[in-house]
């Protein structure tokens, strides 16, 4: 990628009190975010997705902490900030955040205009009727008729995909530079899913800001991601671009997801599941995380945790299967005709997008 | 709509409750007269039945009252003639029970049914006052008008010539301003405690001692008095005296006086509406902290007291803190110093502000933690508004919806009084009334009582519902099925 790194994140360490036990969500993740770039964060739930991104902003629950590690943003490493009004600076206005559930994220009581203009007239310092204005203008962005009518509207009068393009206007009111979509189609519908993912894809162009998708919706991945992250139990397992991970990935845990796409079930067949459940974060975890539940584990799986390997420029796995010393395992057939087989069924690509 | 049907419903089950259940004879037994009476057996029974008919149990006959109403020749008012026994037939088929006194005179008596008894009720509860009530044998000349007049105090009033009272709408210095006396509910007669006066008079007439003043009659005289001119309401031609002509020009003469203290359901109110201020201002406040500073010590100490008044009866913190309010010379009787001394109300203000803060705190507190943890309050976050903005802007408005929504029916049940608080410091209020006449066998002041009581709380139900409706956009009041 010629494009220059926006944001860094290096050995970022996050452990939480849990009722007098510590748990330790993140567990040592190091991420390069380039500029303009869509990166895809995939990984099953509990797995740090959200608690990682979320280090970005300082938005971790209070009984959560960073331990260790940097995040270099704009020069500066944004975990210096101590303050909440050294955050806000950053939170809405650079790095701005998409949550899940758009029928809770407004407040009920406040009007729609408000609720976007409070945010323009935060960040961008302008007057009242300025802020009117362009909240209209954003309102139209995002695909809202009548906007200027709507503006005094209350959110219960929204539908559920109509708030989340609202929280979308107010996110990028500010025209930030980073935008986290936390699972921002989860709780709605197919059709509006594969509007809004839609809707996000044309402001990036736009406005040209870079994205963080946060999803277990692998064909969300597929449609928009440049790069994608796997996440397992705390820390990243291997990172490339889309092509790379969905049509050659190199760690077992990719395989057993990308196997488990409903997609590739045929009929009067089982599903495929990757058995076994994720380790506990409250202990120390003394090896490959994934090698309870590998069936290609190895002696070595269980006594050392395996470094980063790198596959190719933009290509990392961690897994000791790509060390020279490792027999050479080939990936389950599923994997190895991903391609064929996603490419003869274009509902893959196209699913979300009609 | 079903504001009035709940109101119905509760004040009928009282009456029903109150007229069957409880056995007749308990109402005298408080009643001094009856041991005046004792042995004097008619005059007993016919006394009782007197006080059974005033207060709507059943209606009595004496013979001379059905000659009366029969108007029959005098041969009729005398025991045994062949007229009466004749009227006697006519009642015993209406269902009427005949007696005899020993005397040989007849009385009929009839138990109203239940159905009788709700309908009385309801029938006399509203009076309206209008020029053909007064009707006045020895005055067949009385006027019969409504007009607009200048009052004794130079302001303007809307009198009445032929109504029951003198003034129908006029302006005063006390509270609420401006009075009326078109509408008047009628709950029946008090007894046997305060006997004679109607029982919604008892609870608002003022008490304690005369307040004279120079006043000046329209007949000219000036003299020292007590008498509350907007109060006077006619009295018959046949009892008005001497006294009487040289003060007023017409029959208007039947006057209550000024009294020094207020009323039970001012003073009350006064506690009540004092109470309630000082408990607001104190728990909002320290609910929103506690709630900001979840799990830190503030918070566990307002924890502490919260359980700890909840857990404390009431009665024991009351003596406790009454004790307390003695070694601070505070008087632990109200009537040690009276309405008019201010250290009177110290102690009872705050207890009922402390006694009503545990329950308020905690929901106070409830109502922020459970917004502050809401999701719009995490994007408020993301969207980098302070914590400050977050809370002005955000949560507040939301948990102050259901925190007004109690305000109306807290001000307004004030007026119901605090039962154990003012039966501790012997306060003439209106929260020891229900208790007293409960114990008394009060039959009408019970049903006044929970008619109030009853109508108050439906109102502020209303009340804080539309208030309600008023701050949260998310209700609103003209949609169906949205009535009470």
């Amino acid at each position: 990628m010629e494009n220059k790194i926006i944001l860094s994140a290096k050995n970022i360490i996050v452990k939480f009190k849990v009722r007098n036990r510590v748990l330790t969500a993140i567990r040592n993740v190091s991420l390069d975010l380039y500029e303009k770039e869509t990166l895809a964060i995939v990984g099953e739930s509990g797995s740090g997705k959200s608690v990682f991104t979320k280090t970005f902003t300082g938005m971790l629950e209070t009984n959560g902490e960073v331990t260790n590690g940097e995040i270099i943003f704009e020069g500066k490493n944004l975990l210096e900030n101590k303050k909440d009004k050294d955050w806000e600076k950053i939170r809405g206005k650079k790095i701005a955040t998409v949550f899940q559930d758009p029928m809770t994220s407004l407040n009920p009581v406040k009007t729609i205009g408000s609720q976007i203009s409070e945010v323009i007239i935060k960040h961008q310092g302008k007057s009242k009727e300025e802020a009117k204005e362009l909240a209209i203008e954003l309102m139209e962005k995002v695909g809202i008729q009548n906007a200027a009518v709507r503006f005094n509207e209350y959110p219960f009068m929204y539908s559920g995909g109509m708030r989340q393009r609202i929280v979308i206007a107010i996110t990028l009111a500010c025209k930030p530079e980073i935008l986290i979509c936390d699972e921002p189609t989860t709780a709605l519908d197919v059709t509006i899913q594969a509007q809004i993912i839609d809707l996000i894809k044309n402001l990036q162009k736009e406005y040209g800001f870079t994205t963080i998708y946060i999803t277990h919706d692998l064909g969300v991945v597929a449609n928009v991601a440049d790069k994608v992250a796997v996440m397992y139990a705390g820390q990243i397992i291997e990172q490339g671009t889309v092509e790379e991970v969905f049509y050659n990935p190199k760690h077992p845990y990719t395989w057993g997801l990308l196997s488990s796409l409903p997609q590739l079930g045929e009929k009067g067949k089982k599903l495929y599941a990757i058995s076994g459940t994720p380790p506990s974060l409250f202990e120390e975890i003394k090896g490959d995380a994934f090698a309870p539940r590998n069936p290609y584990a190895m002696q070595i799986d269980y006594e050392e945790e395996p470094p980063m390997f790198k596959v190719s420029e933009t290509h990392y796995a961690k897994t000791w299967l790509l060390d020279e010393r490792a027999p050479f395992v080939e990936p389950p057939v599923e994997i190895r005709q991903l391609h064929e087989r996603l490419s003869k069924m274009p509902s893959v690509k196209g699913e979300t997008n009609e | 709509m079903r504001a009035v049907v709940s109101l119905f419903i509760v004040v009928s089950i009282a009456i029903v409750m109150v007229f069957l259940l409880i056995p007749r004879d308990r109402i005298f037994e408080n009643d001094q007269s009856i041991s005046k009476l004792s042995g004097k057996k008619d005059l007993l029974a016919a006394y009782k039945l007197g006080k059974l008919k005033d207060l709507g149990y059943l209606d009595y006959k004496a013979q001379k009252e059905i000659c009366e109403i029969n108007q029959a020749s005098k041969d009729c008012f005398s025991a045994g003639s062949s007229e009466i026994n004749e009227l006697i037939k006519i009642y015993e088929k209406d269902g009427y029970t005949i007696n005899k006194t020993e005397d040989g005179f007849y009385y009929v008596v009839k138990d109203y049914k239940t159905s009788r008894l709700i309908l009385n009720f309801y029938s006399n509860l509203i009076k309206i006052d209008h020029t053909g009530v007064i009707k006045d044998p020895n005055n067949l000349e009385l006027e019969r008008k409504v007009y607009f007049a200048k009052d004794h105090n130079g302001m303007l009033s809307i009198k009445c010539s032929g109504c029951e009272n003198q003034y129908l709408l006029y302006f005063n210095g006390s509270f609420p301003f401006i009075h009326q006396n078109f509408i008047k509910l009628n709950f029946g007669i008090s007894y046997p405690t305060y006997i004679g006066l109607n029982t919604f008079s008892v609870i608002s007439n003022k008490q304690g001692e005369l307040k004279n003043k120079e006043i000046t009659f329209e007949t000219g005289t000036t003299a020292k008095s007590a008498i509350n001119l907007h109060s006077c309401t006619y009295k018959m031609t046949e009892a008005i005296d001497d006294l009487d002509k040289a003060k007023f020009v017409n029959n208007y003469a039947k006057c209550t006086s000024n009294y020094t203290d207020p009323s039970m359901i001012e003073v009350s109110y006064i506690m009540g509406i004092l109470s309630l201020v000082f408990s607001y201002l104190i728990s909002i406040p320290l609910g929103v902290v506690m709630a900001k500073e979840r799990g830190k010590l503030i918070d566990k100490i307002g924890i502490i007291y919260v359980n700890l008044m909840i857990a404390v009866p009431s009665l024991a913190f009351i003596f406790f803190v009454r004790n307390i309010g003695s070694l601070f010379k505070l008087p632990d009787k109200f009537s040690q110093l009276g309405f008019t001394d201010v250290r009177s109300y110290i102690m009872p203000v705050i207890i009922l502000t402390l006694l009503s803060t545990s329950s308020l705190i905690i929901w106070v507190r409830r109502y922020m933690v459970d917004q502050t943890n809401s999701d719009y309050v995490k994007f408020a976050k993301a969207k980098g508004l302070s914590e400050k903005e977050i809370f002005n802007t955000h949560i507040l408005k939301n948990a102050i919806i259901p925190i007004v929504n109690g305000i109306p029916s807290s001000i307004i049940l004030s007026i119901g009084g605090a039962v154990i608080t003012e039966t501790i410091f012997a306060i003439p209020g209106m929260g020891k009334m229900l208790p007293d006449s409960i114990k008394a066998v009060n039959n009408n002041m019970v049903i006044t009582l929970t008619f109030i009581f009853t109508a108050l709380s439906v109102f502020s139900l209303v009340l804080g519902d539309v208030l309600m409706a008023l701050i949260d956009p998310r209700i609103k009041l003209d949609n169906k099925g949205g009535s009470r």
